[in-house]
C-alpha cells in the first residue's frame, strides 16, 4: 500500500521541478504565426539617450520605458533570427535599438508575420514597425510612416537552369514567388494584368507565407524567379553561395518607412531620433555592417509619409 | 365468518394517480442558462468591434465562395483518400506476414508523428529533393523520366499532402473498428468456407463501419479546418483568400470571422450527414428507447439515444 505512493512522489516532484525551473527561465521563442507575437530581445547597445529627442516621446510610451517593435524576421539581412534561434538581427534591428536608445527608451523586438504587423500597429498592439516596409500611398491610410531608407525589387533565380528576364515587363507567361501581402506581390499581381490586356499570357503569381517559403519555390523550381526588395534578394544570392543569381533591372526604387499607429505622436520623436543617428554617423555604420550601404538616403530625405506611389 | 363482514363489500382500492416526479430546480438551471446565452449573444451582436457590417459585406464575396468550394473539393478529396488508404493501411496491419505489418505500422508512425504543415512543405517543394521521378526497374534501369513540378502541381501537393497523412489517422480508426468486431464472426465465416478477403469484405468491414463512423465523421470535421493549412504554401482555399483581402483592406478580425462562420456552416452540414450515415449503419444495434425531448424533461423516457 505504501509503495505506490512512494512512486507516485518521484514524479510528481519531477513535475514541481521542471514548473519551478521554467517559470525560472526566460521564455522568449519566437515563432512566425498568424498574430500572436513573441518577444525577443536583441543584444547589441543602444547608443545613450538624448534629451531634445526624448522630450517628444508621448508620455505613454515615456513611462512604459520600452518601445515594442515588430518585425517579420525571414528577410535577411533586414531582419531575420540570429543562430540562437530566437533573437531578431538584421539592419531594422539594430537600427530600432538605436532609435529607441536616443529616444531613452529600451526596444522589444518580436518576430511577426508579415501581413499581422500593420493590423497591429492599428490595434495598438505594437508601436513601431520596422520591416522593410514600403512607404505607399495605400499603406499611409493606415499607419504614419519615417522613410528611412531607399530600395528597389529585384528578381532572383536558380544559378543552374534558372530564368532570365530582362526586367519586370518581360515577367508575362513566366511564375514568380512573393511574400503575400508584400508591394512585390502587388506589382506582380499588376504586371500580370498589363500582360493579359496585351494579349500576352499572364504571369503566374506563387503566393507564400514567408520569404523563407519564397526562396524554397525557387530553389525547388516550383517558381522559376523569386521577387523581393532589392538588399535581400542580393544577400540571398551572397549567402546560398552560388545557388541563386540576381536578374534582370531593379524595379521602382522606392523608400522604407518605420510604420507608426496614426494616432501614436510618435513620428516626430522618430523623426528626431533619425537625424542624430544620421548625424552621429550611427546610421551609415549600421548600414556599412550589413551591407545595404548602397539604400542609405541623405538627412533631407527623411520625412513623415513621403510615398511616391 | 360474520354476517357484518358479509354485508360489507371490500372497499375496492382507488385509481393511482401517477404523476411525474416533480423537479423544479430544471427550470431554474435552464432560466440560468438561457439568461446567460442571451446575455453572450446580445454583448457580441452590439459590439461595434466586430465590424459586423464588414463581416455582412464579405461572407458571399465571390473569392471567399471560391474559397469555400475549394476547401469542400480538397476536404472530400482529402478523406476519400485518406479512407481508402487507411482500409488498406488497417488491414495489412492485421496481416499475419510480419513484413506487410510492419511496412504498415512504419507508414502510421512516420505520418503521424511528422507535422502537417511539414509534410506539406515536403510535397509542394519535393524539386528540391528529387527534381525528376524515374519510374522502371528497383535498383535497375529506369524507363520513365517525370519532372516532379509538373507531376506533382500546388492542387497536387496540397492533397497527398493532406490525404496521406489522414490516412495514417483513418487505419487506426478502422483497426479499432475491425477489433471490435466479435472473433466468433471470423471463426464462423472461416468454417463456412469464406477466405480471408471475403470475410474481410462481407462480414467484419460491415459491422466494423458501426465503430468506424463517429470518428470517422470527427476526422472529416477536422480535415474541413486542416485544409487550412494549404494556404502556406499557396493553395488559394478560404483561409488564403480571406488573407488576401484582409492583406489590402487591413480588416483582419471582420475577415476571420467571415471565414469563421462559413467553416461553422460546413461543419454543422457536416454533422447532419453523419446522422444519417450513424442511423444507417447502426440499424438493429441499439435497444435503447429513443426518448423525445419532452418526455426526457418530465423525467419520463428511457435511455437517450447516442
Amino acid at each position: 500500500m505504501r509503495t505506490w505512493r512512494i512512486w507516485l512522489a518521484v514524479p510528481v516532484s519531477l513535475l514541481c521541478a521542471a514548473a519551478v525551473a521554467a517559470c525560472g527561465s526566460s521564455s522568449s521563442s519566437s515563432s512566425t504565426s498568424s498574430t500572436p507575437a513573441s518577444s525577443s530581445t536583441s543584444t547589441t547597445a543602444a547608443p545613450s539617450a538624448n534629451a531634445a529627442v526624448a522630450k517628444l516621446v508621448p508620455a505613454a510610451i515615456k513611462s512604459k520605458g520600452t518601445l515594442t517593435v515588430a518585425a517579420d524576421a525571414t528577410y535577411a539581412p533586414n531582419e531575420f533570427i540570429a543562430p540562437d534561434g530566437h533573437t531578431v538581427i538584421g539592419m531594422d534591428a539594430d537600427l530600432s535599438n538605436a532609435l529607441a536608445g536616443v529616444m531613452g527608451l529600451k526596444a522589444t523586438i518580436s518576430n511577426v508575420k508579415f501581413d499581422a504587423i500593420i493590423p497591429g500597429l492599428a490595434a495598438g498592439k505594437y508601436d513601431m514597425g520596422a520591416s522593410s516596409f514600403t512607404d505607399t500611398k495605400v499603406r499611409e491610410k493606415t499607419v504614419d510612416f519615417v522613410d528611412y531608407f531607399v530600395a528597389g525589387e529585384s528578381f532572383y533565380t536558380k544559378a543552374q537552369g534558372g530564368t532570365t528576364i530582362s526586367g519586370i515587363a518581360a515577367l508575362c507567361g513566366h511564375t514568380v514567388a512573393v511574400e503575400t501581402t508584400t508591394t512585390e506581390q502587388t506589382d506582380a499581381q499588376t504586371q500580370s494584368a498589363t500582360c493579359k490586356k496585351a494579349g500576352k499570357p499572364a504571369v503566374t503569381v506563387l503566393v507564400l507565407g514567408d520569404q523563407n517559403a519564397a526562396n524554397l519555390a525557387v530553389a525547388s523550381g516550383r517558381a522559376q524567379l523569386g521577387f523581393a526588395d532589392t538588399p535581400v534578394a542580393a544577400y540571398q544570392v551572397k549567402k546560398t553561395n552560388g545557388q541563386f543569381k540576381l536578374v534582370g533591372q531593379t524595379f521602382s526604387a522606392a523608400p522604407y518607412g518605420l510604420a507608426l499607429p496614426k494616432k501614436s505622436g510618435m513620428a516626430p520623436a522618430v523623426l528626431a531620433a533619425l537625424k542624430v543617428l544620421m548625424s552621429n554617423g550611427t546610421y551609415t555604420s549600421i548600414l556599412t555592417k550589413w551591407g545595404v550601404q548602397s539604400g542609405a538616403i541623405p538627412v533631407s530625405g527623411v520625412k513623415i509619409n513621403g510615398a511616391i506611389s | 365468518m360474520s354476517t357484518s363482514e358479509r354485508a360489507q363489500e371490500p372497499k375496492r382500492p382507488e385509481d393511482i394517480e401517477a404523476v411525474p416526479v416533480r423537479r423544479p430546480w430544471r427550470w431554474v438551471a435552464a432560466a440560468i442558462v438561457l439568461v446567460i446565452a442571451a446575455s453572450i449573444v446580445r454583448s457580441v451582436a452590439t459590439n461595434r468591434n466586430f465590424h459586423w457590417d464588414v463581416v455582412g459585406h464579405y461572407l458571399f464575396d465571390s473569392r471567399v465562395l471560391h474559397g469555400v468550394l475549394a476547401t469542400l473539393y480538397l476536404t472530400a478529396i482529402a478523406m476519400v483518400i485518406g479512407t481508402v488508404l487507411g482500409v488498406l493501411l488497417a488491414v495489412m496491419r492485421r496481416s499475419p506476414n510480419p513484413i506487410v505489418s510492419g511496412g504498415s505500422w512504419l507508414y502510421i508512425w512516420f505520418f503521424r508523428g511528422t507535422p502537417l504543415l511539414v509534410q506539406l512543405f515536403f510535397w509542394e517543394f519535393i524539386a528540391a529533393l528529387y527534381s525528376t521521378i524515374d519510374i522502371g526497374v528497383p535498383f535497375g534501369p529506369s524507363f520513365i523520366h517525370l519532372h516532379s513540378n509538373s507531376v506533382i502541381t500546388l492542387f497536387g501537393a496540397a492533397i497527398l499532402g493532406l490525404g496521406l497523412n489522414e490516412g495514417a489517422y483513418m487505419a487506426e480508426i478502422v483497426r479499432a473498428g475491425i477489433i471490435s468486431v466479435d472473433e466468433g464472426q471470423t471463426e464462423a465465416a472461416q468454417s463456412l468456407g469464406l477466405s480471408r478477403l471475403q470475410t474481410m469484405r462481407r462480414i467484419v468491414l460491415p459491422q466494423a463501419m458501426r465503430v468506424i463512423l463517429p470518428p470517422t465523421g470527427n476526422e472529416t470535421i477536422s480535415m474541413l479546418k486542416n485544409t487550412s493549412l494549404v494556404s502556406v504554401i499557396g493553395y488559394a482555399d478560404l483561409l488564403f483568400e480571406v488573407q488576401q483581402i484582409y492583406g489590402a483592406t487591413y480588416q483582419t478580425i471582420p475577415l476571420l470571422i467571415v471565414a469563421s462562420i462559413w467553416y461553422l456552416a460546413l461543419t454543422s452540414v457536416a454533422y447532419v450527414g453523419q446522422y444519417f450515415l450513424e442511423r444507417r449503419f447502426g440499424r438493429g444495434f441499439s435497444r435503447a428507447e429513443r426518448a423525445t425531448m419532452r418526455a426526457r424533461w418530465l423525467g419520463r423516457g428511457g435511455v437517450t439515444a447516442g
